[in-house]
């Protein structure tokens, strides 16, 4: 029983939407979706944010590994959060924007926040180093091709690209690596994608009908 | 829209010369425009002649509604060459009139007004009839093959490495006594990529179980922890080990896309898991999270349907499932004959789209080689049954 | 109090490229005020914009709103063991609305249009009316055709990779491999340009030795 009210909510609400796309009464129905959505998602916070709390404060009470930091996490937690609920220093105070210049949040977000993730991304340069270095040992024919044409697209949009192959006359100027380039991105590059946008689209579809039908329902918990 | 209310001005005032006259548009028509809710109407109409001068005097055109005979008010304010406009603010039960006066430096010259017309509601929208057919025939095909597998007959379905890994990696993590890592993506519930991670998860979690490893599952939104929380604590009940499960193999990190990277990698430097699976919806951050998981030496198995994240996992990771396959992997794992009709079922659809571009591509070449008329109707037609507007 | 930003700033984007050489305290600090700081902004931003922006600035009265709302607080019947299992309705409805609005999306966009988008000419003798001739659109068309056909057969389950059929799905997986390393090589000079970005800052913003 306290499974099959779960899955006919989702029978009912998934078909609903499939027909909705025909029934233009109905179009409204995936704004809707959306805004309950988002409007599930903010309660099902207090629960992470409650779990975040929970296991740092478990963290410091049992003195467990690195448990220092969890102070400072918990830390920040609280004074943003206060920050923004009560939009600490905020010009024009509770009525102006969570986020509006001057604000202790907005604050804490530049000085904060943002260097911390700017880093965090950039640390993709050193990753796709490596990753490339890893990637030139290639052991078959499939990777060779990878970085045949990963080479030959990264020099294309480099200036040493177009210098290499400036020599080539401009009735082969296909050959000129800019050239190749642009043609490999515009036809072995797209069939590949269209042949794996396809073969996706098939797998949502598939899946979807698979979760729609009650065939997946596992994220439903066991019947306790 | 946004333009102030004004009535037309009564153009006799300017007819003293040094006027700049503009002929006002020709053959206006407005119609209720089909299958929606009733809430908009299309208005057309052949711009001004003069507009079509070299050097034109007229600087636009600004349309003007008339509700339920009321006082005209105007609605917008098009450039010049505009020739039709959507008035996607009515409603029904009102009758709407129009009329669209050409703007010259001098002033506006009315076009007659339109009949009346009442928006009305279409209970089934036509024009999607193809696309209606298309999904009705692939789900068919799924559902077909579902209930054929049910009555036993053998489907092959080809193996798939990196799922056929799954137990080695599980018993290597057992083996070493370190644990497993899941990341389930960090997109949230509603998108799909994520919901397939999940799928995956009730199975994996089940190995995971029977081999008495340790799993960590940090996750970036709090309704997937929730999720994910009742998919293994149903794993570990069906593996008859319910006292194994604990709440605290799922925890929430933040949504921040790249805290939750930076705590993620931090737990892998920690914990040193022997495995990893990144199953789910992934961005710029994939290539952090599969080349940190290299470096504390984990077999990683990765998986997204993100076309632009797939070759750094292709890059830094053993096994990479490719778009497709993740969402096979689930039906894939259940060994169950049901599931695995529905990969057939997808395969079913993969055939119609090879059969349409092989038609379509011989069609459009031979009309466009040899100029063959009955190709070209075939192409034409193709084209109109897989459009999408 | 710009300067003590500054500072901050400069400590923990140092603490956080410290990772590349190890797991280390300076690392493991400015993760802790990484998670702490956004998960509190987020919080914040979406009690904001989701809560109270959908129901006090006078939209309150969409009885369409309160269904979201009773939804959500079914989530938190979670906390309680008694009545816990109501949980799942929510997740029940958004796995519903999820599969039911993404299978059309799909099959509209990654189906339909691509399948439309292939149907290219891989010939012409010049009588075709605004095609152009040209051989190196052929040979383009002809890529793409074969590419995306042979492509599809790869990824076939229930048919084994023999024969001819195998012979299509090897070509098939050659495109993908193109593919991957086409992006591969795409992405890798932006991903360069974020490390500039963030030298440019310690280097120029912080030290003050450019510019």
């Amino acid at each position: 029983m306290r499974r099959q009210i779960p899955l006919l909510i989702t029978f009912v609400v998934g078909t609903l939407l499939i027909v909705s796309v025909f029934i233009p009464p109905f179009g409204e129905l995936e704004t809707t979706f959306n805004i309950w959505f988002d409007i599930i998602a903010v309660f099902a916070f207090f629960l992470g944010g409650g779990n975040l709390l929970r296991v740092h404060i478990d963290k410091l009470r049992k003195k467990k590994r690195d448990w220092p930091f969890s102070i400072v996490t918990i830390a920040g937690f609280v004074v943003m959060l206060a920050a923004g609920l009560f939009k600490i220093n905020n010009p024009g105070d509770i009525a102006s924007a969570v986020d509006a210049p001057g604000s202790l949040f907005s604050d804490i977000f530049n000085s904060v926040q943002y260097p911390l993730s700017a880093t965090m991304y950039s640390l993709l340069a050193f990753f796709v180093a490596s990753a490339s270095y890893r990637a030139f040992r290639a052991k078959n024919r499939e990777a060779t091709l990878l970085l045949i044409a990963a080479f030959i697209i990264l020099l294309g949009r480099t200036p040493f690209g177009v210098l290499v192959t400036s020599w080539v006359p401009d009735s082969t100027s296909l050959l000129q690596i800019p050239n190749m380039a642009i043609w490999i991105m515009n036809a072995p590059n797209l069939a590949g994608q269209r042949a794996i946008i396809i073969g996706i689209g098939l797998g949502v579809i598939s899946m979807s009908l698979r979760l729609i039908l009650g065939l997946e329902r596992s994220y439903l918990g066991g019947e306790k | 829209m946004g333009q102030p209310d004004t009535a037309p001005l009564d153009t006799a005032v300017f007819a003293d010369s040094g006027a700049v006259t503009v002929a006002p548009v020709e053959s206006l028509l407005a119609e209720d425009h089909k299958y929606d809710n009733g809430r908009a109407v299309d208005l057309s109409w052949v711009p001004s002649i003069d507009d079509q001068l070299v050097d034109s005097k007229a600087l636009g055109y600004r349309v003007y509604r008339i509700v339920d005979g009321g006082e005209a008010d105007s609605l917008a304010d098009l450039p010049p060459f505009a020739a039709a406009f959507t008035d996607g603010s009515v409603e029904r039960g009102h009758s709407y009139v129009y009329f669209v006066s050409a703007l010259s430096p001098s002033g506006e010259f009315p076009s007659v007004h339109t009949a009346p017309v009442k928006p009305e509601r279409e209970w089934i929208n036509l024009s999607r009839g193809w696309l209606f057919l298309i999904m009705l025939f692939i789900s068919a095909a799924v559902i077909f093959f579902v209930e054929t597998a049910r009555r036993g007959k053998k489907l092959f379905v080809r193996k798939i490495a990196g799922l056929e890994a799954i137990d080695d990696a599980v018993g290597r993590a057992t083996e070493m006594g370190r644990p497993v890592l899941f990341i389930p993506g960090i997109s949230d519930m509603d998108d799909v990529e994520t919901l397939a991670a999940l799928t995956i998860l009730g199975r994996v979690s089940r190995t995971i179980a029977d081999y008495d490893s340790k799993i960590f599952m940090p996750v970036s939104r709090s309704l997937v922890m929730t999720a994910a929380r009742e998919t293994l604590k149903a794993s570990y009940q069906s593996a008859g080990r319910p006292d194994a499960y604990s709440d605290d193999m799922v925890n929430y990190v933040t949504d921040e896309q790249f805290g939750y990277v930076a705590a993620v990698d931090g737990l892998m430097a920690r914990e040193k898991p022997a495995t990893v699976f990144l199953l789910g919806a992934f961005f710029a951050e994939s290539l952090i999270l599969a080349e940190t998981g290299n470096s504390v030496g984990a077999i990683q198995i990765a998986g997204t349907a993100r076309p632009a994240q797939l070759p750094f996992f292709i890059a830094a990771c053993d096994f990479t499932l490719i778009g497709e396959e993740l969402f096979a992997a689930s039906a894939y794992l259940s060994g169950e004959p049901r599931m695995l009709g529905s990969l057939k079922g997808q395969d079913v659809g993969k055939a119609l789209a090879m059969i349409v571009i092989l038609v379509g591509v011989v069609a459009m070449t031979m009309s466009e080689a040899w100029d063959v008329g009955v190709m070209e109707n075939l192409r034409a037609w193709l084209v109109r049954v897989f459009s999408t507007s | 109090m710009e300067h003590f930003a500054l500072w901050l700033g400069a400590f923990l984007t140092l603490g956080i490229l410290s990772f590349l050489y190890k797991d280390n305290a300076w690392y493991k600090l400015s993760e802790a005020v990484f998670v702490g700081i956004s998960a509190g902004f987020w919080f914040a931003t979406l009690f904001w914009d989701n809560l109270v922006g959908k129901f006090w600035d006078g939209k309150g009265e969409e009885p369409m709103l309160w269904v979201g709302a009773a939804l959500g607080l079914l989530m938190l019947f979670r906390l309680l063991p008694k009545v816990g299992w109501l949980s799942r309705w929510p997740l029940a409805f958004i796995v519903g609305a999820t599969s039911g609005l993404w299978l059309m999306n799909y099959l509209a966009s990654n189906i339909m249009s691509q399948v439309q988008a292939t149907i290219l000419p891989v010939f012409s003798s010049g009588f075709g009316a605004g095609f152009d001739a040209d051989l190196a659109t052929i040979v383009g068309n002809l890529v793409i055709f074969v590419g995306t056909f042979t492509g599809l057969v790869y990824f076939f389950f229930s048919k084994e990779h023999k024969g001819v059929f195998g012979g299509a799905a090897r070509v098939g997986i050659f495109f993908i491999m193109i593919t991957f390393g086409a992006s591969f090589g795409y992405t890798v000079m932006s991903r360069m340009s974020l490390l500039i970005g963030r030298i440019d800052f310690l280097l120029g913003d912080w030290l003050g030795m450019i510019g």
